[in-house]
């Protein structure tokens, strides 16, 4: 009975149920891969897999240090009156908008391209930061909007100037009462989208660069991602044969045999973005955001 | 509204400035750029027995040079990539000759504003159609959620529960119908769901062998579907009509006998007819003050949107490699490494992003005009 208890409030919890759902789901394909998939393109799966998550782990830390930092800091500026630093810097935040993420990662993937022949950075560990610090600078915003959206709202609270009046300091009103106790899950919430945005932005650029610009840099050993697997000419040809099923509906259990590669690495992207939806979805509901 | 238009107009010029900046200086530097030689590399590179296409070589190279000159092995390693950056480089230079690859001409100007009116009209068509789609998909689902519909899988537990208590020994057809009903429709929702979530090129390569994937009509289409564009914002707009349903006035409009029934096509519901119109008007229903507030709500994300969404057909002409499209030859130049041409298409992209923000800060200080006093400023 505590068993049938516990199975129900997860179902109520549909955050932890698609996270749940996310561990099983890609627990069993890996299991499924371990008994028909080769051992060499296994392990490029599981290296893909690995440097993905790690960069998108990596980019919601750094983008919330970020977010954090420059909501915080355009909110003081503002408030100091000090005018041109304030319009400087949300003219830049501005700019940075104004850019469509995937062409500024792109513009930041081919300084690394030339970082990495110039031989500024060399050691294969030191690539992965720098990525992750390149795409946090185009999806931060996100966070700067909510840590400043959430200032504004509890600015207008009584216990704001309540606790002014007190003799607390400002930064520690904002820092510690407005953003660490009442604003952590919303600022969770915004991460766990932060994560789902990432991995579709470096899987995203990874496949452009492996498949159009592979000349530029084939020379430069950028780590492997579920996007650069993708763009492998076998994994391609596995998602090819997606379509062949739509006219040969027989050749279906084939691609769960024959076509592994490529149907894992495409089902383990858009899996993951999916739950990754639910999970923010369920978590704002769960915590009424 | 003036403040936030001074804004947009001052970026455009400071921005615009510094592309043309960095333009004339990439543009008036290929005359002048040949492909230079480090006089540490040359006599490598005259050694005629090395290929240096093939991997094997360079390895062979590279340990050779750490058992002569041993403990320099981070300059040998430094030296095999000055060989590789100068015959990439170099590799450039012949392809730009070969292909009479000069950077910006007039002709090039005139070829890329094709391609750039072309991408706005993609752009356009999209916006169009997510907006459209966006608030529609959010509607059937907020009707949903009134009705008190549970999903598919929750509905078929249900049925086969209440269906075992009632009648635990038999099992007709019409049961048995019913079940696969709605075992099919949550499979498809599945399906659909990851069809919604799918890059634009997943979907495109399982599809490249049946369908033209270069065309036009093809762009719009994964340009709305793939990239988990519609979705996202649908639920955006779902969660602004779930938030505004909650609100006081609603209650009080439901008091005071406003219709508040969410049976589709029922008298008193809601017609399908308006849910699908794209004006949407719900006369007479509380529902038409909600859908109202929560579409002026959902103006402020239309930026954000627009921002992804050029992503998305950035991804898609990118990826697909949709030759004679904007994002195609951007990808092309920077290849060549005409960096002139890369920075004027960005900067095009750019304009158009900045468009957008205009309209849809105008769009929103109009809206504020009619409903809210405050958000005139």
């Amino acid at each position: 009975m505590p068993l049938l208890a516990q199975l129900q409030t997860i179902y109520q919890r549909k955050d932890q149920l698609w996270l749940l759902i996310w561990l099983g789901g890609t627990l069993l394909l890996w299991g499924w891969n371990r008994l028909f998939l080769n051992a060499p393109a296994l392990a490029r799966v599981e290296t893909g897999f690995a440097n993905t998550f790690i960069i998108a782990l990596l980019v919601i830390l750094l983008s919330a240090a970020l977010g954090w930092l420059s909501g915080v800091g355009l909110y003081f500026l503002e408030k100091a009156g000090n005018s041109l630093p304030y319009l400087t810097l949300s003219f830049l935040l501005n700019i940075i908008r104004s850019i469509p993420q995937i062409v500024g990662i792109l513009l930041g993937y081919i300084l690394i391209t030339v970082q990495i022949q110039s031989g500024a950075l060399q050691r294969p560990g030191a690539v992965i930061p720098v990525i992750a610090m390149v795409i946090s600078l185009f999806v931060f915003l996100e966070i700067s909007d909510l840590v400043r959206e959430r200032i504004a709202y509890y600015r207008k609270r009584d216990f704001y100037n309540a606790m002014q009046v007190c003799g607390i300091p400002e930064w520690q009103i904002v820092n510690r009462e407005i953003l660490w106790r009442n604003s952590l899950a919303h600022l969770f919430n915004k991460l766990i989208s932060i994560f789902g945005v990432t991995i579709f932005l470096l899987c995203s650029i990874d496949f452009i660069i492996s498949v159009g610009l592979s000349g530029n840099v084939s020379s430069v050993n950028l780590p492997a991602t579920l996007g650069s697997l993708l763009a492998k000419i076998d994994s391609k040809q596995d998602i090819l044969a997606i379509g062949h099923v739509l006219t040969h509906p027989g050749y279906l259990p084939r691609l769960f045999f024959e076509h592994l590669q490529g149907i894992t690495v495409a089902f383990l992207i858009v899996f993951t973005l999916l739950c990754i939806y639910k999970i923010a979805n369920g978590f704002a509901r769960r915590h009424e955001l | 509204m003036r403040k936030k238009l001074l804004e947009h107009i001052s970026s455009i010029i400071l921005v615009s400035a510094i592309f043309l900046v960095l333009i004339y200086h990439f543009h008036s530097g290929y005359r002048q750029v040949q492909t230079r030689q480090d006089a540490r590399i040359a006599p490598y590179l005259a050694l005629d027995f090395i290929d240096y296409d093939d991997p094997l070589h360079k390895a062979l190279l590279k340990e050779s040079l750490n058992i002569f000159q041993p403990g320099q092995e981070p300059a040998h390693e430094a030296l095999i990539r000055a060989i590789e950056a100068y015959r990439a480089a170099q590799i450039a230079a012949l392809t730009r000759q070969q292909r009479n690859l000069q950077g910006l001409s007039f002709s090039k100007l005139g070829q890329l504003s094709g391609m750039y009116v072309n991408f706005i009209l993609v752009y356009l068509i999209v916006m169009l159609l997510t907006y459209y789609g966006v608030q529609t998909l959010a509607v059937l689902r907020f009707i949903r959620l009134q009705q008190n519909r549970e999903s598919y899988l929750a509905e078929l537990a249900s049925f086969l529960q209440r269906r075992f208590r009632d009648q635990p020994k038999t099992l007709h057809l019409r049961d048995l119908r019913r079940a696969a009903a709605l075992l099919g429709k949550a499979l498809l929702k599945g399906l659909l769901y990851l069809v919604l979530f799918s890059p634009a090129y997943v979907i495109a390569y399982s599809f490249k062998t049946r369908f033209d994937t270069d065309s036009i009509f093809f762009m719009v289409l994964l340009g709305v579907i793939s990239n988990g564009l519609l979705i996202t914002y649908a639920q955006k707009f779902f969660t602004f009509l779930v938030a505004e349903s909650r609100k006081g006035y609603v209650q009080t409009a439901i008091v005071k006998n406003l219709e508040n029934r969410y049976n589709l096509n029922a008298a008193g519901g809601v017609s399908l007819g308006r849910v699908l119109n794209f004006r949407k008007r719900f006369p007479g229903h509380v529902f038409q003050h909600i859908f109202i507030n929560a579409r002026y709500q959902y103006l402020a994300t239309i930026k954000e949107q627009a921002s992804f969404l050029i992503t998305g057909l950035v991804i898609i002409e990118m990826a697909l490699n949709i030759q004679g499209h904007l994002c195609y030859e951007l990808m092309q130049n920077i290849l060549y490494r005409q960096y002139d041409i890369v920075l004027t298409i960005i900067l095009g992209i750019f304009l158009v992003v900045k468009g957008t923000e205009l309209a849809s800060d105008y769009w929103q200080y109009l809206e504020a005009r009619r409903y809210d006093n405050e958000g005139m400023g």
